[in-house]
């Protein structure tokens, strides 16, 4: 705690001694000088806290720390005009945040700096960088503070466009692994072709195709290693395509993923491999969609199979990464993101791993298929339901299963699979169901000071699966939420917000609320609880206020921007969205401040 | 806990800067896929930025509120607004549909590997940036209802 707050003093009073230095300045010249740097630094500064209290309702707070705080210090300064260098500090201390992982072992630190050069046609990085290849499905790399992810790279990065319709990538890099790196080696290349452009193709909106490669060597010391046949390098291939013409437009991304060993998990507390066969891995993403003013509608189908991939293979091991670090490519859900807190309840996570379940005779779990479709319509306004103002319709429904598969191994016994088990899987068979979510949305404007969002979600939620748990237990529920904000003027508004969700399974019925009250565009205080009221035999959460009160101030001063937020509740844990911003929250108890600092 | 605040007083106090910051250039791709450099913006007048995603209802509100009284300020003051979408690949696909549907009229912009959001220091969204020759003269985070009068008031300040 000392050596931030000496830390954060060094910084501060750096600052300060700008500032003075610029007072002081008599000559014009210096001051331009020093007003040109400053222009050309940009700074920002977040810091979120939180105080763990014991709770009569949840039980002891068991950890050893209960004050802990994540913040970060981002500076970058641009010089001659194509040069732009920065770091960012970070600091965990005394420990991090709950739920944030313990790779962030340090308590203040530079975490990443990096040194880039830019030009029309070149782009270099050296350094830690960031990069999304296609979709992100062979190669993601970025950092999301509230989520606890950052896997940059620690190398070096070249973009190159030769014409504005072609732009080729390479990049080479040792991945970011809490303040220090791994072993394993990433390189990639990539490149983006714009068919429209080059061959000016004008009646086509956007016609363009890419391809992607990223590599990942790392060292393999084998149980046996005369019947090892795991690779230290495995390879992954994307080729996609682009096109939008009128009001229709569609793409598409294929990726195969080379032999990479399977999980040997019948003993997850130790990290192992089977070692005698290798299984490669492939993806589909296909999007189609159509649109016009006043409609929308988009379709999405995906379908991956064993797709995890990890800077370190024993990364692949959930129960040991469960903040889910070390990742090299990206697959989120593609399901509604829903921002309600009972709505978040029940939330999917796409199942890319390749695992066995434990059981007498082998159950391979290999990926997922499925699909979604969003529908977005404005009915006009002065129609009998739009109304003066109009009325804003959207509609999702998803549907996800896991993929059908058949094991054979002729080695193994019950209970025990060999090294030697092998599956094959179906290509298109979505009966596995896992998921589906059917929701849709009304926003309606009554008057120019009073407007509501009726929102409804029927799911289904295979939460033996899900979760891992393997006890067949599988959910049904609807939700129904209503929202309605009544300006006061002068920036003066209120918010009210009425959730209940609906099931008969798991822990029965919840209720939750929002009310908010913004005294003005700056300033806002809510109060917001949730309440599992039915009994069932789900006793963890029951009758039990998952409440919390706070506000948030922000405020612009000088071009430097503030927002602090004060919140005191008990988190069970989801996307809270209030103050005007989301974020996810873990579940806990106490005081929690958030502060952010730009400039 | 002592500690704590005081920490929290320092980071407070250390942010007296009157910075007046260059906009981040930054490659953005628009929903046609099209690369824009964000230095190119402010070229021909004065914008608004407003980071937003399809998942953040308090964007979505902020936007909706602009679009009733967008034509109102483009005829008034020529602003043209940029809403950059930080959605990533779980929920980029979304974007098309949603502006069209809704029948909003700025420019969209996708961020998809959060690089603009970064590059500001963004931790939450909504922000809303007025950008004039490439210098960020106003920033406001989060949305409230009414906002958009505040914003609008800020808008004439700096087209005049």
């Amino acid at each position: 705690m000392k050596k931030i707050a000496l830390c954060i003093f060094a910084i501060s009073f750096s600052l300060f001694g700008f500032s003075q230095e610029e007072n002081d300045s008599i000559q014009k010249e210096n001051k331009s000088s020093f007003s040109k740097f400053k222009d050309n630094l940009s700074a920002s500064f977040e810091s979120n806290g939180q105080w763990y209290l014991n709770d009569k309702k949840t039980g002891k707070f068991e950890e050893q720390e209960h004050v802990r705080a994540n913040s970060y210090l981002r500076l970058d300064y641009s010089f001659l005009k194509n040069f732009t260098v920065g770091i960012q500090a970070e600091s965990y201390a005394p420990e991090p945040l709950l739920n944030y992982s313990k790779l962030y072992d340090k308590r203040v630190a530079i975490a990443q700096f990096y040194a880039n050069y830019r030009s029309e046609k070149l782009d270099l990085t050296a350094g830690y960088f960031y990069e999304q290849f296609g979709s992100g499905l062979v190669l993601r790399l970025w950092e999301d503070r509230a989520l606890g992810t950052n896997n940059a790279l620690r190398g070096g990065k070249i973009k190159y466009s030769p014409t504005d319709y072609i732009e080729f990538t390479g990049l080479y890099g040792k991945q970011r692994k809490g303040f220090s790196v791994t072993d394993s080696d990433i390189f990639g290349a990539n490149v983006e072709f714009d068919i429209a452009a080059a061959f000016k193709m004008d009646k086509i909106n956007s016609l363009s195709i890419g391809g992607s490669y990223v590599g990942k060597k790392e060292e393999y010391i084998a149980i046996e290693p005369s019947e090892s046949v795991i690779p230290e390098l495995v390879n992954a291939f994307s080729g996609r395509f682009d096109l939008a013409l009128n009001k229709f437009y569609t793409n598409m991304e294929y990726v195969h993923k080379s032999g990479d060993a399977r999980l040997n998990n019948f003993n997850p507390s130790v990290t192992s491999f089977a070692e005698k066969k290798k299984f490669t891995g492939n993806a589909i993403l296909w999007t189609a969609g159509y649109s016009q003013k006043g409609l929308g509608i988009n379709y999405t189908f995906r379908r991956i199979e064993n797709m995890s991939f990890f800077s370190e293979r024993n990364a692949t091991q959930s129960v040991k990464n469960p903040t889910n670090q070390l990742t090299v490519n990206y697959l989120p859900a593609l399901t509604q993101q829903h921002d309600y807190t009972l709505t978040n309840i029940y939330t999917y996570q796409a199942q890319h791993r390749l695992f066995q379940q434990t059981n007498e005779t082998p159950i391979i779990h290999a990926g997922e298929i499925g699909n979604q479709v969003d529908v977005f319509y404005k009915i006009k306004k002065g129609s009998l339901l739009g109304g003066k103002y109009g009325t804003k319709l959207s509609a999702n429904l998803s549907y996800w299963a896991s993929l059908q598969t058949k094991a054979t191994d002729p080695d193994g016994i019950p209970f025990f699979p060999s090294d030697n088990l092998t599956y094959e899987s179906e290509f298109l068979n979505f009966k596995n169901k896992l998921f589906t979510d059917f929701n849709f949305e009304v926003r309606k404007k009554w008057t120019p000071k009073l407007s509501s969002i009726f929102t409804y979600i029927n799911m289904y939620y295979n939460k033996s699966i899900i979760e891992s748990k393997y006890d067949n237990k599988t959910v049904k529920a609807w939700i129904g939420v209503a929202e309605s904000t009544y300006k006061l003027g002068k920036g003066k508004s209120a918010r009210l917000e009425l959730q209940h969700l609906s099931t008969n399974d798991d822990a029965n019925n919840w209720l939750g609320g929002t009310a908010e009250f913004f005294l003005s565009s700056k300033f806002g205080v809510y109060f917001n609880d949730s309440f599992n009221y039915e009994e069932s035999k789900e006793t963890e959460n029951y009758k039990i206020h998952f409440f919390n009160a706070g506000g948030s101030y922000t405020s612009n001063i000088k071009n430097t921007n503030y927002r602090v937020a004060l919140n005191y509740g008990r988190q069970r844990g989801g996307l809270l969205c209030v103050g005007g911003v989301c974020r996810p929250v873990s579940k806990n108890t106490g005081v929690t401040v958030n502060l952010a600092v730009s400039f | 806990m002592k500690k704590f605040s005081l920490l929290i007083v320092f980071m407070l106090s250390c942010i007296t800067l009157n910075a007046q910051n260059t906009l981040p250039s930054v490659v953005l791709k628009t929903v046609d896929g099209k690369t824009i450099n964000t230095s190119e913006l402010s070229k021909e007048g004065p914008i608004v930025i407003s980071l937003w995603a399809t998942w953040c209802v308090p964007c979505k509100n902020e936007l909706d509120a602009i679009s009733d009284v967008y034509d109102e300020w483009v005829d008034e003051t020529g602003i043209k607004l940029y809403a950059v979408s930080v959605d990533d690949s779980r929920t980029v696909k979304r974007v098309k549909p949603l502006i069209n549907g809704k029948g909003w009229e700025y420019e969209v912009l996708l961020d998809t590997n959060h690089d603009l959001k970064r590059a500001l220091g963004v931790s939450t969204v909504p922000v809303t940036l007025i950008v004039k020759d490439n210098k960020i003269v106003y920033r406001h985070s989060g949305y409230t209802p009414g906002a958009e009068d505040e914003l609008y008031e800020e808008i004439e300040k700096h087209t005049k």
